[in-house]
């Protein structure tokens, strides 16, 4: 069975994608073209996006019509937000490839880099 | 007699003047993950050495055989404590610190993987896996890239970092990442926010937990080396480290960024095997060595 997250990410995917409100049922038709799932199961998950607050919904005849709270680019920035703000304890949580430095910090690198000999390839 | 004094010395001798003189060295940059090791040894000595003092303050006259047959009747192996060993307060110290320094651990390491899994809930939707680049890509201006250690880890590259960066530099970013992962870094990092938390303004904790994060950098740093140019570590160091700080993203840790882009530029020496042999052994003795004095006390 794959996983709870995947399916999320799967119907998450496609309303950022088309940008307008969406059926279950629509969302259902487009995964089968790739592998069969359940109008239940997305109908469920799409319910458990609604309550984590991912999802909003409005009934539209039988159906009801679900569209994204924010868009990708909105998660997406706090996501980064999140990873590379200031929190104090983020650091066992997320390990960074480098910490940002400041405009003195970087002068004094590109003298350190100049200093080895290698400044021109930076 | 009391050999309460000598552990209180021996305490700060490792707590005060160890860091100093590890701090002076040179031979961490050649070693990292050596450096770790002795670092935590200093940790675990200290921490023996204060357990011991905190027995022998409240059970004068006891010393570790004593401690020693005290556990075993606790624990229901041996006789009857004689009434020499008393109520075993040094017995209460020992578990006292013990349970600390476990819920110390724990308690960092539950609340980073709190923070990695609600980020990860995020992150799964918003982001792309790009079998490529064995990487998720989230769509951001800004060039970053991290990791998310532990079961089901993510590296996670913004999709500034992939337009900024070269196909050779994105994979060395990617190869220290996995470095973190497979080396377990985020639990070694837990240990020392633990000791950091059980010994506020002690400076070898201060200390410990400042270089043990520069120090498992290098040792990434040096297995992404082992796959990645040099040139190619180094330009994505610069490149990352240099973007725009984010709102709020104070960059405290530049100058660690420094050490490491020098470190990398101009490699140090690797360590001499004899070097490496000794500064072991001095790891391995570390610890014991307050037991060794506790034992030569009682015998005394």
């Amino acid at each position: 069975m794959r996983r709870l997250g995947e399916l999320e990410a799967e119907i998450m995917d496609r309303l950022w994608t088309w940008d307008r409100p969406a059926t279950v049922r629509e969302i259902v038709d487009d995964i089968n073209r790739r592998r069969p799932a359940a109008y239940t199961t997305v109908m469920t998950v799409a319910t458990i996006l609604y309550d984590k607050g991912w999802l909003t919904r409005r009934k539209q005849g039988q159906a009801w019509l679900y569209t994204p709270v924010r868009s990708r680019e909105a998660y997406s920035a706090a996501l980064m937000e999140d990873a590379l703000g200031a929190s104090r304890d983020r650091s066992a949580a997320l390990v960074h490839f480098v910490e940002r430095m400041t405009d003195e910090e970087v002068a004094a690198l590109r003298e350190a880099l100049r200093a080895t000999g290698r400044g021109g390839e930076l | 007699m009391n050999a309460a004094p000598a552990f209180l010395g021996y305490a700060a001798a490792v707590g005060v003047l160890a860091p100093r003189l590890l701090l002076r060295s040179s031979w961490p940059q050649r070693a990292p993950l050596l450096a770790v090791a002795v670092w935590f040894a200093l940790a675990a000595s200290f921490s023996v050495c204060v357990q011991l003092a905190a027995a022998h303050l409240t059970t004068p006259g006891a010393h570790l055989h004593g401690i020693l047959y005290s556990c075993r009747a606790a624990l229901g192996l041996g006789g009857e404590p004689d009434a020499a060993t008393g109520p075993s307060w040094g017995l209460v110290a020992l578990v006292v610190l013990a349970a600390a320094h476990l819920t110390g651990f724990a308690f960092h390491a539950v609340r980073a993987y709190a923070a990695r899994a609600r980020h990860r809930d995020v992150l799964d939707k918003v982001g792309r896996p790009s079998a490529r680049l064995r990487a998720t890509v989230v769509d951001h201006a800004e060039p970053a890239a991290y990791c998310l250690p532990g079961r089901r880890p993510r590296v996670v590259v913004s999709s500034g970092a992939v337009d900024a960066l070269s196909h050779d530099e994105l994979g060395a970013v990617v190869e220290h990442e996995r470095a973190h992962i497979h080396g377990r870094h985020h639990l070694v990092l837990a240990a020392a926010h633990a000791f950091a938390w059980i010994f506020p303004g002690l400076p070898l904790a201060r200390h410990l937990r400042e270089q043990i994060p520069l120090l498992l950098e290098m040792a990434a740093d040096d297995r992404a080396l082992r796959r990645s140019p040099q040139n190619a570590l180094a330009t994505a160091m610069f490149t990352l480290a240099s973007g725009r700080a984010p709102r709020g993203a104070l960059a405290v840790g530049g100058e660690t960024v420094l050490i490491r882009l020098k470190r990398v530029l101009v490699p140090p020496r690797s360590a001499h095997p004899a070097l490496r042999c000794t500064v072991g052994t001095g790891a391995l003795m570390a610890p014991l060595l307050p037991v060794l004095l506790t034992c030569h006390a009682g015998l005394g």
